[in-house]
């Protein structure tokens, strides 16, 4: 049972059989999706791949062809005025208004949701010290950098307390000691209790903080899970690399029949091994270069990342 | 929607571009306009002649020839101001420039002198064929009817009107207020900016910010009749600001009904934001492109309505009088106009009626087109 006041319900997105076209193209494929609370919900995929598309149409900015959409158990439409209070959105691009300070936007957004005036100067102060924007309160957007200048889009979009928090690929463009600030941002905030949306094409990211992944090409929905479920979709267990001089034909078709190797190749100097799921990979790889008297500088192993999903499901790389 | 308002006005007042074009714009313009055409007036307005009228016997035997000049130059409108002098005098004073011409009689001929050929000229030459046509029609009139001359004479003076003038109206005209009416109708349009902008905030797939907006629990039409509410007061500041600099600055003249002035002003407004948003509504492409149509279709119909050449403006109304009542920035300048020239209200009102129908057609346009909930793409 769903229920949006009373404060209990389980599933807080259900997204069926979404179809969206702009004209001959098939933005979004029969997309389908269940989103729980509290949960780190990630939309991965390539640029294009259909994630703002499928977020617009969830916010019921965009028209769909067919498919139903419900937040908090509620069918989503424009009108849907009490599902909307409770969703904040930071969108791809930086949405604020230049000629307001940093304090202003943020009381301009949130007093879009609230309207008492002392709550709404709460929970502005405390939207700012969230995002460490307390030293920049009174300058122009047109000042920050672009992490601060994100951090204020974030904090445009949260200052509200939404129990829903969609984030289009927030972390674009952004230096690393912003996009590790809002990464624990996004982790604190669903602490705090509230049920995150998190596009991106930063598959680390996506990796580093979301509790499920749904990683979606060409609007299709190729895999859903926990990350540790993806990887565990493939055949591929470990990548082992090799830095090495010189490596011949004959040795990578003898590294090719051990067992438990998927494949062997030589490039750019690096004998790359991809083996199957077992314990002693390694092993049996050090073994065989010993015994060929491979010459080799450095050797590491690596476990399946979301790309190697992705390149196995999709044949290709994300960020191609 | 108080909390929209608010903020759309901070907006607006520190956004150097919504202060530029709809005020500080018409502002320099007005006074290039003043500079321009501050000595248009004078031209209009008649100046005595100067005259020269040499001073020998033969003079003395024309007795009538000086009383008509005598006559012609007496009055707060009198035609010359005579100076009686010696001919070696006249000709001089005629050299400097000092006068347009002189008059000399020898024996029973009178000679004009002049330098030049113009209107002074002219008229002095008008005036001397006018005696010497009424003294010969004298003289033959004697030399026929000799019994009665003083009661020819004194009929001679008298001129007798058969067409009377009616005036519509107690202004006097003036060729450039028609040039300050339409940089004010101007004005009023370039508010068609702010309406624009208006537009491109409130529609998602117009910019991410008016996107930001739509999803908030914000009925549309409210956060779009706050913004255009917040515009307007801006827009309706910022032209009587360029009224009171119009009017107590550079002295333009407004005529007597102030009250219509102002109220003209704020549906002048009104009809340009509206204008604004509708074309935005309207032309599905990027900002730029919009801001250019904008631009165009404004400076079209200043054009039309006599703001770089007054004569168009009577064109138009003479050969394609449709073009006059489909061009709103005419009919906000025609309005202006007959509420100072004309005494009756009615064909301010017939304009002011023509000016809120467009305004309303541009609102209904607007909400027709804004008031979709969900776009096919963004």
């Amino acid at each position: 049972m769903l229920e949006i006041q009373g404060g209990v319900w389980k599933m807080i997105v259900r997204v069926q059989n979404l179809v969206k076209r702009y004209g001959e193209l098939l933005a979004l494929d029969h997309l389908t999706f269940t989103i729980d609370e509290k949960e780190i919900f990630g939309l991965l995929g390539p640029n294009g791949s259909g994630k703002t598309t499928a977020i617009n149409c969830l916010l019921a900015l965009l028209a769909y062809d067919k498919g139903e959409i419900e937040i908090f158990g509620r069918p989503m439409t424009p009108e849907a005025y009490e599902l909307k209070r409770q969703i904040g959105i930071v969108p791809q691009n930086v949405a604020v208004y230049n000629e307001l300070t940093v304090y202003e936007n943020i009381d301009y957004f949130c007093g879009l949701y609230v309207h008492d005036k002392k709550l709404r100067k709460e929970l502005v102060h405390e939207a700012i010290e969230f995002v460490g924007l307390k030293d920049f309160r009174h300058y122009y957007p047109q000042k920050l950098s672009g992490g601060l200048l994100r951090r204020l889009n974030i904090a445009c979009g949260i200052a509200h307390k939404p129990k829903l928090i969609i984030l289009d690929e927030p972390t674009v463009a952004v230096d690393p000691q912003s996009r590790n600030k809002i990464l624990e941002g996004i982790l604190q905030l669903n602490t705090q209790g509230a049920t995150v949306i998190y596009t991106s094409h930063y598959m680390e990211e996506v990796e580093q903080i979301c509790s499920r992944i749904m990683i979606i090409d060409k609007g299709r929905a190729i895999a859903t899970g926990t990350k540790e479920e993806l990887k565990a979709m493939i055949t591929l267990g470990e990548k082992i690399t090799v830095e090495s001089q010189y490596v011949t034909e004959s040795q990578l078709n003898k590294l090719r029949a051990l067992p438990n190797v998927i494949s062997a190749d030589y490039k750019n100097k690096q004998l790359i091994i991809k083996s199957g799921k077992g314990s002693n990979n390694l092993e049996l790889v050090l073994d065989f270069i010993k015994k060929e008297k491979i010459q080799f500088g450095k050797i590491y192993s690596e476990l399946p990342t979301l790309n190697d999903v992705f390149l196995e499901i999709t044949g290709k790389h994300l960020r191609d | 929607m108080w909390h929209i308002f608010v903020y759309r006005l901070k907006c607006l007042l520190r956004d150097k571009e919504s202060l530029f074009w709809p005020m500080v714009f018409p502002l320099i313009l007005a006074m290039f306009f003043q500079l321009a055409f501050s000595n248009l007036n004078k031209g209009e307005i008649f100046q005595t002649i100067e005259l020269a009228v040499v001073e020998n016997e033969d003079l003395q035997n024309e007795p009538y020839l000086k009383t008509a000049l005598a006559q012609a130059s007496v009055g707060e409108s009198k035609l010359f101001h005579l100076t009686f002098t010696s001919q070696a005098e006249a000709e001089k004073l005629l050299q400097e420039n000092a006068v347009s011409g002189y008059l000399e009689v020898t024996g029973k001929q009178v000679k004009l002198f002049v330098n030049d050929t113009g209107i002074r000229q002219s008229i002095i030459k008008s005036f001397l064929d006018n005696y010497l046509q009424t003294a010969a029609t004298v003289n033959t009139i004697l030399a026929k009817n000799p019994q009665k001359p003083e009661q020819l004479l004194s009929r001679l003076s008298e001129r007798r009107q058969f067409v009377a003038e009616v005036s519509g109206t107690s202004a006097e005209p003036n060729s450039i207020l028609n040039y300050f009416y339409t940089l004010i109708a101007m004005a009023c349009f370039y508010g068609g900016f702010l309406g624009l902008n208006e537009v491109s905030r409130i529609e998602a797939n117009l910019s991410p910010l008016a996107a930001r907006v739509n999803i908030a629990p914000v009925h549309k039409l409210k956060a779009f009749l706050a913004g255009f509410g917040a515009s307007w007061l801006l827009h309706l500041t910022e032209m009587f600001i360029l009224l009171c600099f119009l009017r107590y600055v550079l002295q333009i003249d407004f005529g007597p009904k102030s009250f219509y002035v102002v109220l003209t002003t704020i549906i002048g407004s009104f009809a340009g934001l509206s204008f604004g948003t509708f074309i935005s509504a309207l032309v599905k492409k990027a900002e730029n492109m919009k801001i250019a149509i904008l631009f165009t279709v404004t400076m079209t119909g200043c054009f039309l309505a006599g703001m770089m050449y007054a004569e168009i403006k009577y064109l138009v109304s003479r050969h394609v009088p449709v073009l006059a009542y489909l061009n709103p920035v005419n009919l906000l300048t025609d309005a202006y106009y007959s509420l100072y020239y004309y005494d009756t209200l009615n064909r301010y009102l017939q304009n002011l009626s023509v000016l809120i129908i467009f305004a309303l057609l541009f609102c209904l346009g607007t909400y027709l087109i804004i008031r979709r909930r969900k776009y096919a793409s963004l």
